[in-house]
């Protein structure tokens, strides 16, 4: 019973950690493409980004329905005082998700599509900014009193730190975006993306170096870990891995490689989730709630394992065979029928 | 001081600054303004999506290319739907957390899980085999397409199982028991099954479907009424109109048995629906009141309309009830639900939509049976045709009023007897929540006027008759079999014998 209360908020932890992962790899490159539309020069390349995304974007999105979920039943306590205190980031991503959303089907009926193309790109840098601001107000540390609510103010999360990890995450999945596009195109759009995914690789590493800089001097809750023996030494592994990655990824859009860039840049977020999760781990409110404690009851705990773990290689199973019905270049910007 | 808050408790602004300061006011404004408009949405996705699967199983079955055409038809529809049923749906789940943490941490053992079932279940299901109905006919060979179609079906209603799953243990709590101020679940069987929710998903599955068939039919009526596809559109209205005869009566049975649920479980929820202050006991004839003018404050109707003895053919068919039938005032004023004037009428609007609705039904089935709705005479029939146009919004009506009968008839709980709805609500500041709430209000209704919108023209440009129809026959036979050419035998007759 004693291991069991320690290894299934463990577990939880690491499922929510899966979700987490692969909601802002796929999410992330569906936002980073909403993104980069609003740079895009004429409408036919702006229907053709919108169509590498019609088919997958509520099934990217979906990860983050079932994290919310996830983390409702499995840390109720964190689930409601993280997103109480942030209430305006989160207000701001859902406004972002919701112009977003209903831009794919508006727009593909609309005549004058420039609102709607607005709201696409509008709404996937809002969202993305949201995203960021939660982040920063988590890992900035969320006030709580003794039995975990939420004390604070509701512009707490908003801080210097937090703004340059927004942009950060805002870099990264315009990186991620462009390299995506470069596996699914082709042609002149295919060339406009290497540029975009050359730039946001270097902004991205530029943020990631501040962020890393200036975690351990504003975050108190970071410095006590990151230097602890022996994680410290472990954490000096990760930049490292990080500068090779990005070395990597510079040389295979040199190279014009199609895939190898995409699959770069999943590593790099995976190393950078890595990263952060070692920081915030075992915690659930930096430095304040621990899983042990923001955990639910142990046998909510196992039924969920039941009820939404064992459904997890199913769920990898069917989104994977979405990508192989829809394998190869989007040539047109027809996704519903051709006109 | 006195006697400024003496003149201004009576006016109105002082009122409305009172409530543009309540938080708990505020957060429960938007989420009545998300859920009723979200709602929407996910009605057709649900009832659509089973009738997408009755079409393509007609076309796979008779191979006509108009049943086909009515899938790709209805599935633009559909898409246009899921949309907005997708960016409407995400607020619902994250301000349970944002606007109600203190419900959310204490139920997030129960109702958390859930929440994420939905997720699993339902949501992923849905959304990855979408893609694949939506732009997959070419793609993938029919069975695999038609297999997708019916998983879109079965995830949209595995939404309406798990949503009603955990509302319908909002009103009856079960399995488990509050300790310290968090709900612990005992047996899970029993608060997934808990008194409220086979018949609350029954109900529910079927205003789903009920009104996405007056939906679909509605249209097909318009498309007859303007003399459009005639022939193409009689079908998919007799389909429509077929299915309702079973599903507009069970109905109309099962919100019955809804109501007798309320009546065991609820009753303060039922007084509230009948406007009923004093209880009438065991034994006495049970009047039912037709139509009244409640007063909250006088706690009576100030005038009302009388069926004599209705109450008791209602719950029992007999005129007298063995058990009693209990007033709002046998509850203390804070332990009641309010509004009672909008439970009750919200009541009738909802059992008179369903009779509506019905009574359409056996309208059109007898001019079917009459033969007026053969191939030549259906477009003349242009009365039942705006008909079947007006009651296509009926449906939506009666889904919103019937889930303000379930929510507000709750209150003043969150969870039924266990926790206050004032005690649920986020600490926010007020000027956040209205703020939100402002911006919730006119971004739903403009995602409501583009919708409108965006449907009518799909509905005005009409089906496409020039898509390609995919390869029906999966593989081709090994051996050709189709007739050669004809090569007459020129032989001398001598040669051939």
């Amino acid at each position: 019973m004693e291991t069991l209360t320690y290894l299934l908020p463990q577990v939880w932890f690491g499922i929510l950690a899966l979700f987490l992962f692969l909601y802002v790899m796929l999410d992330g490159f569906d936002l980073g493409v909403g993104i980069l539309s609003l740079t895009s020069s004429t409408e036919e390349r702006r229907s053709i980004l919108m169509t590498s995304l019609s088919n997958i974007w509520d099934a990217n999105e979906t990860w983050l329905v079932l994290m919310g979920g996830g983390l409702f039943g499995a840390f109720p306590l964190a689930y409601s005082t993280i997103l109480n205190a942030l209430h305006v980031p989160i207000f701001i991503m859902l406004f972002g998700l919701i112009f977003r959303a209903v831009a794919f089907e508006f727009r593909e009926q609309a005549n004058r599509k420039f609102f709607w193309n607005f709201a696409f790109g509008m709404g996937s840098f809002l969202a993305a900014l949201g995203q960021g601001f939660a982040l920063g107000g988590v890992l900035k540390g969320i006030q709580v009193d003794r039995a975990g609510h939420f004390i604070g103010t509701s512009w707490d999360w908003l801080s210097v730190p937090s703004i340059i990890v927004a942009l950060t995450l805002i870099q990264g999945y315009v990186l991620i975006g462009s390299t995506y596009l470069i596996w699914k195109t082709e042609g002149e759009l295919q060339k406009t993306h290497y540029k975009t995914a050359t730039i946001a690789a270097v902004t991205t590493l530029i943020g990631a170096a501040i962020v890393t800089v200036i975690t351990p001097i504003f975050y108190e809750s970071a410095r006590t870990r990151l230097f602890s023996q022996p994680l410290v030494y472990l954490f000096a592994l990760i930049p490292l891995l990080g500068i090779l990655l990005i070395w990597q990824l510079l040389k295979s859009l040199n190279q014009k490689k199609e895939r190898m860039p995409f699959i770069w840049t999943i590593l790099i977020f995976l190393l950078t989730f890595i990263g952060l999760g070692m920081v915030v781990f075992p915690y659930i409110i930096p430095t304040k709630i621990t899983i042990y404690q923001a955990a639910a009851d142990p046998s909510s705990l196992v039924i969920m394992i039941i009820f939404i773990g064992a459904l997890i290689p199913v769920m990898l199973f069917y989104n994977l065979y979405q990508y192989v019905v829809f394998r190869g270049k989007i040539t047109t910007g027809n996704y519903g029928e051709a006109e | 001081m006195l006697i400024d808050s003496h003149i201004f408790s009576h006016s109105n602004t002082f009122l409305i600054m009172e409530f543009l300061n309540n938080t708990v006011v505020l957060s429960r404004m938007q989420f009545a303004l998300t859920a009723s408009i979200h709602m929407l949405w996910p009605t057709l996705t649900t009832g659509v999506g089973i009738y997408l699967v009755i079409i393509e199983g007609l076309w796979l079955k008779t191979r006509n290319p108009d049943y086909y055409y009515h899938a790709r038809f209805w599935a633009k529809l559909y898409a246009l739907n899921f949309g907005v049923g997708v960016a409407t749906g995400i607020p619902m789940e994250f301000q349970f957390g944002t606007n109600w943490a203190p419900f959310s941490e204490a139920v997030g053992n129960f109702f958390g899980s859930v929440i994420g079932f939905e997720a699993s279940w339902a949501f992923m299901l849905e959304a990855a085999f979408l893609g694949i109905m939506l732009f997959g006919w070419e793609r993938v060979n029919p069975a695999i397409h038609y297999l997708s179609t019916i998983l879109v079906a079965i995830g949209a209603n595995l939404s309406t199982f798990w949503i009603l799953t955990a509302n319908s243990w909002m009103q009856t709590p079960a399995g488990g028991e509050m300790i310290d101020g968090k709900f612990i679940v005992r047996d899970y069987f029993q608060a997934i099954f808990n008194p409220f929710t086979l018949k609350s998903v029954s109900h529910m599955f079927l205003a789903t479907l009920e009104t996405s068939l007056f939906v679909v039919g509605g249209i097909s009526a318009w498309y007859l009424l303007k003399n459009r596809n005639t022939a193409f559109f009689s079908k998919s209205f007799k389909i429509a109109l077929a299915a309702a005869i079973a599903v507009a009566p069970l109905q109309i049975y099962v919100g019955h048995l809804s109501a007798e649920q309320v009546y065991h479980y609820q009753p303060s929820k039922l007084a509230a629906m009948e406007a009923q202050w004093n209880t009438i006991p065991a034994g006495q004839p049970a009047n039912w009141s037709l139509l009244a003018l409640p007063n909250n404050r006088a706690e009576k109707n100030d005038w009302e309309i009388v069926v004599p003895n209705g109450l008791g053919y209602i719950l029992e068919l007999k005129e007298k009830l063995t058990e009693p039938v209990l007033g709002l005032k046998e509850w203390k004023p804070e332990d009641r639900p309010r509004l009672v004037g909008l439970i009750y009428y919200s009541f009738r609007t909802m059992v008179g939509i369903g009779f509506l609705l019905a009574g359409l039904m056996f309208g059109s089935v007898l001019y079917w049976l009459l033969g007026k709705l053969s191939a030549e005479k259906i477009t003349q029939q242009r009365w039942l045709m705006r008909a079947w146009i007006l009651a296509a919004p009926l449906g939506f009506i009666a889904i919103d009023t019937g889930w303000i009968v379930r929510c507000v008839g709750r209150q003043p709980w969150t969870l039924y007897g266990q926790i206050r709805t004032v005690d649920s609500a986020s600490d926010l500041p007020a000027g956040n929540v209205l703020v939100a709430l402002t911006s919730f209000t006119i971004t739903y209704i403009l995602l409501l006027i583009a919708y409108a919108y965006f449907g009518s023209r799909i509905i005005r440009r009409g089906p496409r008759f020039d898509l390609p129809i995919p390869e029906v026959e999966v593989t081709k036979p090994a051996i050709d079999t189709t007739p050669g050419e004809f090569v007459p035998d020129e032989r001398p007759v001598e040669a051939k014998q």
